[in-house]
């Protein structure tokens, strides 16, 4: 019996996932009927000239998950290790709960403080014209998915068994040698989860990016300057779904934006799981 | 045991009296949004069965959503293009309600460094991207923020075709796309050096409207000045009803052209049609 319902609700997972993708692939087929595979290298997004470009949206995310990637893979690992390692017990609880309340708040209280506090501060300090910048989308996603990567490699590293420990340090091995040989490496896989959870956090927020990233549909000048108003996948979906007509080209390029993302998503983590084996 | 049993029942009545009643949807522009709003306040008094929501989300999803029938009445700050009154050919028509001035305003510091008046060919240059300085056009030395809508925004249609020449023209000039009137209103506001187009409704301390015309002959955005025409930024402000629209769409649509729904127009700022 449990087995038959472990089977079931697995194979139902699967066909609901399929189901997604099939569904996102069918919704956006009248884009790629009318624009070919030309829509991801077009550099120009008017809907009422019929102009489908993604590059400049794709730039864009790219730069905005990368850069929160960047900051807060680092910083959300330091984190972990300290907490898990380094602290004492106190410590280690008040560090954790903090870290799980930042987790729990609301992309749009971020997008708020992004507004409020970033935007100004970014605007004085790199004399903008507006703070309203690629920039200011990666450092609002770092913010948002440091809790993530932090609570989940954390968990990890705590689950290393402590024979293993105990084994390392009868061996005389240093501190470093025991971190990078030993900790890092058996807790990879739940890092690995928790990246790739943060990840798909970062690609798919809309709201607090929306508020910050200016929603201008234009390709960076040059392509690694930050400063300037960008737009991402999520933005533009989020600006955009609402007006466009069920079933025309400019519905289904916004589809495909969602496409775009479930691709990236899927192929990253077939990457992932790659390189651990 | 009894009690519940009594609320059970009740209930029960009542669910099925709560779906009955009438749904009144209404949606789209922000610019018509506060006087709908307003005009919902008095109208659920007199109708106190009737579920009556409003939501923004500018003109374009006002017209969308009226296309897919998920309203019973939509918002637009514009009128209908030609392709959307083919679309709508006896399924919607088009009821003016108010009028209203499309104001070109600039942050506060920009408005007393001297920028108080532009004509319609420096807005123009400035949208352009041809104009980036206050300087060049007698304001202080700074770069222009220059804030553009969303493509689908009524305010942004009429904007658009009275300083670009067509209702779709891009703007190379822009810094930002901003959406509502708040979003827009607040950019802004928080700015020392942005221009932005807004119904003048939204104008206040820190947002200025500067005076749209030649030197010397130009006109601030009032209700003096859309009344008599002189403003050149105007447009009508429309509800879009079905022809084939419930009897509550119809009476609510009748409350807003009535007497009391026009003084409602007045009292949130704009110009009434009747």
């Amino acid at each position: 019996m449990l087995k038959f319902w472990l089977t079931f609700s697995s194979l139902t997972t699967a066909i609901i996932i399929l189901a997604v993708l099939g569904f996102l692939l069918q919704a956006s087929w009248p884009l790629m009927q009318s624009q070919g595979l030309s829509f991801v290298t077009g550099t120009e997004w008017y809907p009422y000239e019929q102009l489908y470009g993604m590059l400049p949206v794709l730039v864009g995310s790219f730069w905005s998950i990368v850069l929160a990637l960047l900051l807060a893979v680092p910083t959300g690992l330091a984190a972990a290790i300290l907490c898990a390692e380094l602290l004492p017990e106190r410590g280690r609880a008040a560090l954790r709960f903090s870290m799980e309340l930042m987790a729990g708040i609301p992309s749009v209280v971020y997008g708020l403080l992004g507004l409020w506090l970033l935007l100004p501060l970014l605007e004085s300090q790199f004399d903008l014209l507006t703070g309203r910048s690629l920039l200011a989308a990666g450092l609002l996603l770092a913010l948002m998915i440091l809790p993530t990567i932090m609570v989940f490699s954390e968990s990890a590293l705590r689950a290393v068994v402590t024979e293993q420990r105990e084994t390392a340090l009868l061996l005389g091995l240093d501190w470093p040698t025991r971190l990078l040989r030993l900790l890092l490496p058996q807790a990879w896989p739940g890092i690995r989860v928790a990246i790739l959870l943060a990840l798909g956090r970062a690609m798919g927020e809309t709201v607090a990016v929306m508020l910050v990233v200016g929603s201008m549909d234009r390709l960076p000048q040059p392509l690694y300057n930050l400063l300037q108003p960008a737009q991402t996948l999520t933005s533009r979906v989020g600006r955009e779904m609402a007006e466009a007509v069920v079933g025309s080209v400019h519905w289904a390029a916004l589809i495909s934006s969602g496409l775009a993302l479930a691709l990236v998503a899927m192929l990253l983590s077939l990457l992932t799981q790659r390189w651990r084996s | 045991m009894r009690h519940r049993l009594l609320i059970l029942s009740l209930l029960f009545v009542l669910i099925p009296v709560a779906q009955a009643a009438e749904q009144l949807r209404v949606a789209g522009s922000t610019t018509v949004l506060p006087i709908v709003a307003e005009a919902a306040k008095y109208f659920r008094q007199q109708h106190p069965g009737l579920s009556l929501t409003v939501s923004g989300g500018g003109s374009g999803v006002g017209v969308a959503n009226i296309d897919r029938g998920l309203i019973e009445i939509g918002m637009a700050s514009r009128d209908l293009t030609a392709t959307e009154k083919q679309r709508f050919q006896g399924k919607v028509k088009q009821v003016a309600i108010a009028r209203d001035a499309v104001a070109v305003a600039v942050s506060k510091a920009v408005y007393e460094a001297g920028v108080t008046q532009l004509s319609l060919a420096q807005i123009a240059a400035i949208y352009r991207g041809e104009i980036k300085n206050w300087q060049q056009v007698g304001g202080p030395d700074s770069r222009i923020l220059v804030i553009d809508k969303e493509a689908s925004r009524g305010t942004r249609h009429v904007f658009a075709r009275a300083v670009l020449g067509s209702e779709r023209a891009r703007a190379p000039g822009a810094t930002i796309i901003t959406g509502s009137n708040n979003e827009e209103q607040t950019v802004i506001a928080n700015s020392d050096k942005a221009i932005g187009m807004l119904s003048h409704a939204w104008l206040n301390d820190a947002v200025r409207a500067v005076a749209v015309g030649e030197a010397g002959a130009a006109v601030l955005p009032t209700l003096a000045t859309v009344a008599d025409g002189s403003y050149p930024i105007q447009r009508q402000l429309n509800l879009l009803l079905p022809q084939r629209g419930g009897k509550m769409s119809i009476a609510f649509v009748g409350f807003l052209l009535s007497a009391q729904g026009q003084q409602i127009v007045q009292q949130v700022g704009y110009l009434p049609v009747h």
